[in-house]
């Protein structure tokens, strides 16, 4: 495989949280904003990145029963590394963001390509692996957050998009209307790939 | 015996660069991160309670000590003065009360006479629409009219006692820090 399919593969192939349906608790907690679902879409990126550059180098010398615990520790770095950067620089995001900036750490994703990606592979694909399915997370929950604020808020990044008299579904806002956001966009997915 | 050597070297190596390369990133990142606290969550409340002055209180900050926690590491109260031709005009102080839904952190303002310039909510968990009706200036307003002695004669909000009780818990705080340390706080601010 080229190194540009292993970035396109997750643009739509092993789209995280639509296509793979991993990842799903900042999937669903933080989308209430476009402006907030990029934003830890960009986290989780940096994130899963710098942990597949890592685990990629680190790949022979880490031995096989403690592979996990070093991936981890190495995940875990990183991701209080993001929490302090935007603490000091994008405060009004970490304050959005909040406890779900530590949770990265769980998050699946990340784990799920240290261990079936990077740590098999060389440092060129890890790195491609990691920014394309970061970018492919990214994507996804800036739209599942656009698709909210604009149905749930009648704006979008801040803008208002509707004519005054428009009611917004305030419910979508609010975590039961994630997870109908979510199945609807999982069913128009399963309904266009099945073509 | 050899692979478990090579483990606990390998695991132990990993976690040393990584505990050092937090340090680092801790240490570059300590005062920005102090200085994106003081600018968004307490120069708005700091601005809501004072008015009039001439200086920058969040420059002319300074702490005092205000005893122990419980776990006998020191506190310090900070204390923003507001200054007009060189004379103290007010003080804002921050406290804090144990809410709904954890803590709530209230700047008071104050004036060296002991009347309160107003209140503002700066950091807050209490249930939208409910207990977050605490900051609302239809019951921050009621403060403004109050002096040290009376701090919590005001309406609460219904529906939200615990809310209530952890603002007044907060101004409270604020308040009898500022009368018992009064001489201090005026020496220090005047300087």
């Amino acid at each position: 495989m080229g190194l540009a399919k292993e970035f396109t593969k997750g643009l739509w192939q092993e789209l995280p949280p639509f296509r793979l349906v991993l990842g799903l608790c900042p999937t669903l907690a933080v989308t209430t904003a476009a402006e907030n679902g990029i934003g830890m879409g960009l986290a989780t990126t940096f994130v899963l990145t710098c942990s597949n550059i890592l685990v990629s180098l680190l790949r022979n010398i880490i031995p096989g029963k403690v592979r996990i615990a070093a991936f981890i520790v190495i995940i875990a770095s990183f991701v209080v590394t993001v929490e302090l950067l935007m603490q000091a620089y994008f405060y009004p995001l970490y304050q959005v963001l909040g406890i779900f900036i530590p949770l990265i750490v769980v998050n699946c994703i990340i784990l799920g390509r240290a261990e079936a990606f990077a740590s098999k592979r060389s440092l060129l694909p890890s790195i491609m692996d990691g920014l394309g399915i970061g970018l492919g997370f990214t994507m996804s929950l800036g739209f599942l957050g656009a698709a909210r604020e604009i149905l749930g808020g009648g704006t979008v990044f801040g803008l208002s998009v509707f004519w005054s008299s428009f009611e917004p579904m305030a419910f979508l806002l609010k975590p039961p209307g994630a997870f109908v956001c979510l199945g609807l966009i999982l069913g128009l997915i399963n309904i266009v790939s099945r073509r | 015996m050899n692979d478990i050597l090579k483990m606990v070297i390998v695991l132990g190596l990993i976690c040393s660069v990584a505990g050092l390369a937090l340090a680092a990133v801790y240490n570059v990142t300590k005062e920005p991160i102090e200085y994106q606290q003081i600018k968004f969550i307490k120069e708005p409340s700091v601005k809501a309670v004072l008015s009039g002055y001439e200086n920058d209180p969040i420059k002319d900050r300074f702490a005092l000590p205000a005893g122990k926690d419980k776990k006998g590491r020191d506190v310090f109260q900070t204390v923003f003065p507001a200054k007009k031709g060189g004379q103290v005009v007010a003080l804002a102080l921050d406290g804090s009360g144990k809410g709904f839904n954890g803590d709530i952190e209230v700047m008071v303002g104050l004036e060296p006479s002991g009347k309160l310039t107003g209140i503002s909510v700066m950091k807050h968990a209490e249930t939208p629409g409910i207990g977050s009706k605490v900051t609302e200036p239809k019951f921050t307003d009621q403060f403004k009219k109050l002096t040290v002695d009376n701090p919590t004669a005001v309406d609460g909000v219904s529906g939200a006692t615990y809310s209530t009780k952890g603002v007044l818990a907060a101004v409270t705080e604020a308040v009898s820090y500022f009368k018992n340390n009064k001489q201090q706080i005026l020496a220090q601010a005047g300087k």
